[in-house]
């Protein structure tokens, strides 16, 4: 009987039409991506039909937590700085340049002013702690920050729009409350940030 | 040159060796770097959000104080008034409130469907502007119209703004209602072509009159 040859192959085969298509997916998500920067509170937005997109630059955005808490966030570091400026000559507070650094690249602050000082100068696990306790930028009448913040904000940069990002239970009082001071500060439009949300059926 | 020349010659005599290029493998085992792309990809695909949070463009009116003669006058029939309270409920009535004369109220849900939904009333209530929506995308279908999304948007808003019979609602949020809420009433006036509505605060007949309804 002839011996039947089996034909050797190389159990390797060519991975370089998969490792291209592997190299060109990480490069798409690798330019798409955008780092989410480390938000001080988790906000659960209510959903709506609305379509319009909220721009990636310009925005003076307002954070208003479950509890009623008022958190202040804008992009640009030249901004923020100009921004602390404009506060620190207000509450008559100076900031060293090693605080106006760290307040240009932090994201949402929601500190009262005396505590700013303390804020700026926390490592980032006693700013977490810090976080949590706060009650946030303070918007009563006696003793309203928000406005003085919204103020020096559209000082520093005029044409930014404004956005208020309210978390699904924030109380009405609140928002009805900081609305006025926008409105206070000549801020009269401004968008109210939500999740996109099919249009109901009936609609159409 | 000359060297190789040399070298080629004594080839010829046959008396040395051969010099071959070692034949090695031109295949590089790629596995690690697939691993670390595959890693990579992973890591990106996670970590990437496609969803861009929409917004939902509101315009407040200024706040000075305005003289009586200078406000818009609207006729009570077409206003609706419509006070958010707890547990995502909504009174509803209309015309003017007035606190000799308590106003007939209506309870109505955030659900969509349902006798009660506020979808639906609004619906109803405006139906005249819905109607005439309705007609632009007719229009549309039977190719009237341009079928882009701006040139419809436009026919929709032209529509809009000049039914001066359309529904005028106003929102009252209660002290106990939620965010959500507005969002959602806000939506709602955005889905049912209410062209014209305001937030306002409530009237302390009105805060009584929640009270009496619990």
């Amino acid at each position: 009987m002839p011996k039947i040859k089996i034909a050797k192959k190389s159990p390797s085969l060519d991975m370089t039409p998969m490792v291209d298509l592997a190299f060109l997916l990480v490069t798409f998500f690798m330019l798409t991506t955008k780092f989410r920067p480390d938000e001080p509170v988790i906000v659960d937005q209510p959903s709506s039909v609305s379509q319009i997109p909220l721009p990636d630059k310009g925005v003076l955005m307002l954070t208003i937590d479950g509890k009623g808490r008022v958190f202040f966030n804008v992009e640009g570091q030249q901004i923020r700085r100009d921004i602390l400026d404009r506060l620190g000559s207000h509450f008559n507070m100076t900031f060293d340049e090693n605080e106006k650094k760290r307040f240009s690249v932090l994201s949402s602050i929601g500190m009262p002013m005396k505590d700013l000082k303390k804020y700026l100068n926390a490592e980032s696990e006693e700013r977490k702690i810090l976080n949590a306790e706060t009650k946030g930028i303070p918007i009563d009448s006696t003793n309203n920050e928000l406005a003085i913040w919204v103020n020096s904000a559209r000082k520093a940069a005029p044409r930014f729009s404004l956005a208020i990002k309210g978390d699904r239970e924030a109380d009405i009082p609140t928002i009805k409350r900081v609305i006025s001071i926008l409105q206070d500060n000549k801020a009269n439009r401004f968008a109210l940030i939500t999740n996109l949300e099919g249009a109901p059926e009936a609609a159409k | 040159m000359s060297e190789v020349q040399q070298q080629e010659s004594s080839d010829k005599g046959g008396k040395h060796k051969k010099v071959r290029a070692k034949k090695s493998s031109t295949h590089v085992d790629m596995t690690p770097m697939v691993d670390l792309a595959f890693l990579l990809l992973t890591f990106f695909i996670m970590t990437t959000t496609f969803s861009k949070p929409k917004t939902m463009d509101i315009t407040m009116p200024v706040k000075d104080e305005v003289k009586d003669e200078d406000r818009t006058k609207v006729p009570a029939s077409q206003t609706m008034s419509v006070i958010l309270t707890a547990d995502n409920k909504v009174i509803w009535y209309f015309g003017q409130e007035d606190p000799e004369k308590p106003p007939v109220t209506s309870m109505a849900t955030f659900s969509q469907t349902g006798e009660n939904s506020i979808h639906k009333i609004l619906l109803e209530k405006n139906a005249l502007v819905n109607n005439q929506v309705k007609a632009v995308e007719d229009s549309v279908k039977r190719g009237l119209i341009e079928d882009k999304e701006d040139v419809i948007k436009a026919h929709k808003a032209a529509v809009k703004n000049a039914e001066k019979k359309g529904l005028i609602v106003l929102i009252k949020p209660d002290e106990t209602s939620k965010y959500n809420n507005l969002v959602d009433i806000l939506d709602e006036m955005l889905i049912c072509n209410v062209a014209r509505y305001a937030i306002v605060d409530l009237s302390e007949s009105e805060k009584e009159l929640v009270k009496n309804t619990k």
